[in-house]
């Protein structure tokens, strides 16, 4: 496979690269050695490029770059999904979105985020922020569409309790 | 459909990832129950308060490594394809081997040449020098290179000059010379003439790119760009010209 293929294919997907792997390390330092190392891995991997879908492709050997060394480290403690599936139901909101702007910037959401649980918080990311497909997400984080769907309900579900002015607010930073 | 086969798949619809049966359905649903409406909004609002989080672009620092990494190993590759031709060329013998490898020379370097057009857009690194006045582009390469490519600014038919840096192809030092169409690029390198075997090379066109390559006066010219092919041919003509 010739080298420039690749520069092209995937090198422009370096900043969604980027953005997705911060967001399941929230470290900016390991970010980057994720997606360096991703990156060496996907030039080898190339070859295995069957679609044109090169930026799920490459999320998915960031994943897998990232889980590697997480494991590696021990400390996948971090990485693993506790299944405590909250039921709390929103109250009466005349105006949700209004009322979610107003209490919330920019910062309360990033962190809210951030304590996600990391499978919740990448399927929120890879839907939301990159607009991937339910069937793509499943290709990256390697379940089924069905998982994909529950998770995406949980991870709503969890933000919403988290964001909304209730007692649960006083807990984010 | 009822409250609970809605709430369901209640994301499933937000995302659009329902089938048009059940996405009708919901649709009906929503339309005569408040309840459930609430929820739609909530999570669409949501949605939009996550995509207000922060997106993390590729620090620049992290560009430059990779690029480095994958062309170091692109390079590697580069040179067991030479030793391949070479063996080739010693096994086979003969004219045709040779003429083979000098049409291979001359693909690698047209590849060499849209890489380097492509890489110029991506890294953010078009000019080592910004300036549409020749007589500036043109002393900036005085002693970064051992010749002096000749620099005219074509601005008066519509292809200013903008810049100049340093570039690298086939191994070798070369003259970058920047022109704008619009909002598109034209990258031309320039250098003393060193292979013949590129002189068999007119026009190519490699995947959306349009490359160009003449001699004169002894110096190897070689225009890329993604502007149409008839406007390149226009802008050569000019540089040659000129």
């Amino acid at each position: 496979m010739p080298p420039r293929v690749f520069e092209e294919t995937v090198l422009p997907h370096l900043d969604a690269a980027f953005n997705y792997a911060r967001w399941l390390t929230k470290n900016e330092a390991e970010a980057e050695d994720v997606v360096q190392d991703a990156c060496v891995r996907a030039m080898r991997f190339f070859s295995s490029l069957r679609d044109d879908n090169a930026r799920a492709w490459l999320f998915t050997i960031v994943r897998n770059t990232w889980y590697s060394r997480v494991s590696r480290r021990a400390t996948a403690a971090e990485a693993t999904l506790e299944d405590t599936a909250r039921d709390e139901r929103p109250d009466d909101a005349p105006d949700p979105e209004a009322r979610l702007l107003q209490q919330h910037d920019v910062a309360r959401v990033r962190a809210a985020l951030e304590e996600l649980p990391v499978d919740f918080r990448e399927v929120l990311v890879l839907r939301e922020i990159e607009g991937l497909s339910y069937k793509e997400i499943a290709a990256v984080v390697r379940v089924p569409i069905g998982t994909v769907m529950s998770r995406i309900a949980r991870a709503r579900e969890r933000l919403l309790a988290a964001l909304k002015p209730s007692a649960r607010m006083e807990t984010l930073p | 459909m009822n409250c609970e086969d809605v709430e369901r798949n209640l994301d499933a619809y937000v995302d659009r990832e329902l089938d048009a049966g059940a996405d009708t359905a919901v649709r009906d649903h929503l339309a005569g129950c408040a309840d459930c409406r609430r929820k739609v909004d909530e999570r669409q609002a949501l949605g939009r308060l996550v995509r207000s989080a922060p997106y993390y672009p590729a620090p620049e620092g992290l560009r430059a490594r990779v690029s480095a990494a994958t062309s170091r190993r692109a390079w590697g590759r580069h040179l067991v394809g030479w030793a391949a031709a070479a063996v080739l060329v010693l096994s086979v013998g003969g004219g045709f081997a040779l003429w083979r490898s000098a049409a291979a020379r001359g693909d690698a370097m047209v590849d060499a040449v849209v890489g380097s057009h492509v890489r110029s857009l991506m890294a953010d690194h078009l000019f080592d020098v910004e300036s549409t006045d020749q007589h500036t582009v043109k002393p900036w390469f005085l002693g970064k290179l051992d010749f002096s490519p000749p620099v005219v600014d074509l601005a008066p038919i519509g292809f200013p000059l903008v810049g100049g840096r340093l570039d690298y192809l086939g191994g070798q030092p070369v003259a970058a010379l920047v022109y704008a169409r619009r909002k598109h690029t034209i990258n031309v390198f320039v250098s003393p003439e060193r292979d013949e075997a590129f002189r068999g090379i007119d026009t190519r066109s490699v995947r959306g790119f349009h490359v160009h390559h003449w001699t004169r006066d002894g110096m190897s010219f070689w225009a890329v760009s993604d502007v149409n092919d008839a406007e390149l041919t226009e802008f050569v003509h000019a540089l040659q010209t000129s």
